[in-house]
């Protein structure tokens, strides 16, 4: 069975004497994991309101198309 | 299987089957995670020469190991991009090429902080090192060829054509710490007894975290696919009523 390390918490943040190079990699592999994670999500979310905002936008221009439309027709009569 | 592959191909398809897998991908790569850097910080024995630099380990060769399989999987994207004109495996293609550019990144940097203090330098031009240097230019080399090319189409032809010819370094940082007897130490070999160099204990938990660090490869390529998707499809009927649907 592996047993634990060490024997307090000073000792753990301390690893030996390599607290430095420990820490900073696992710092980076944490930013790392979430960059990883968040960011694809980031980028759904911003593409999701940019094309919802086009949709809007053409569905506006169909019914601006649609009443013109209209217009002319009655115009016509 | 032809059905399969053919269906495969289909970028609805797979946006729909990957949405169903991402649930247990998490599931299974936190429960992986957890476990091997508790078991990575808190129960590895220190190594006798090493001391407790020997937990960075279990973040580098992980990340070093996987970022060795982008390039080989660009390749194949390539080929079947070139061959059957898939859509799917040129998306592929193209969100591998940012991951494996972080991964290798991540590889060369935690490498660095441990050669600081074990070798006393934090960059040697040893082979395995410079090699893994090359992959990450080569990286850089084929975001910036897609990025130059307007046209879909032709992008995806150079930049398979590109990931094909440079999967060739693959293999050299694989073997270059046998080939080059340089300051980069080999792979161990794994022992069932504990006290051999390298018993259960060391090797373990290392493969947890490689398990672990695969699946967070694998989510991160189905996220950047799945939106990559959703980009060129925008014009498809389903991604309108997708995004319509949607609440953000």
């Amino acid at each position: 069975m592996p047993t634990l390390q060490f024997s307090s918490l000073s000792e753990f943040v301390q690893m030996g004497t390599y607290s430095f190079h420990v820490w900073v990699v696992y710092l980076l592999f944490v930013l790392f994991v979430g960059y990883n994670l968040i960011l694809p999500g980031v980028q759904r979310k911003q593409f999701i309101r940019q094309q919802k905002r086009r949709v809007a936008r053409d569905a506006e221009l169909a019914t601006q198309a649609a009443s013109r439309q209209g217009l002319n027709n009655r115009s016509a009569e | 299987m032809w059905v399969w592959f053919a269906k495969l191909g289909s970028p609805r398809w797979f946006y729909e089957l990957s949405g169903k897998w991402l649930p247990w991908l998490y599931a299974a790569m936190t429960l992986l995670m957890l476990v091997g850097l508790t078991w990575a910080l808190l129960f590895v024995p220190e190594d006798y020469q090493q001391g407790h630099t020997i937990r960075i380990m279990y973040v580098h060769v992980p990340v070093a190991s996987i970022s060795l399989a982008c390039f080989p999987l660009m390749a194949v994207a390539g080929a079947i991009t070139l061959v059957w004109k898939m859509k799917l495996a040129d998306m592929v293609a193209k969100c591998v090429a940012p991951i494996g550019l972080w991964f290798t990144g991540l590889a060369l940097a935690t490498g660095a902080i441990w050669g600081q203090p074990i070798w006393g330098t934090w960059w040697a031009w040893d082979a395995r090192l410079t090699s893994m240097l090359i992959q990450f230019f080569l990286f850089v080399g084929v975001i910036a060829l897609r990025s130059a090319i307007e046209s879909t189409d032709a992008a995806a032809k150079a930049c398979a054509v590109l990931a094909i010819v440079g999967a060739i370094n693959v293999p050299i940082i694989k073997y270059s710490v046998e080939w080059w007897n340089t300051l980069h130490q080999p792979a161990s070999s794994i022992s069932f007894d504990s006290a051999a160099p390298n018993p259960p204990e060391v090797w373990v938990p290392l493969l947890i975290m490689i398990g672990a660090v695969y699946l967070l490869f694998i989510i991160s390529l189905i996220l950047r696919t799945r939106n990559e998707i959703l980009i060129r499809e925008r014009r498809s009927q389903w991604v309108t009523d997708l995004i319509t649907r949607s609440q953000s």
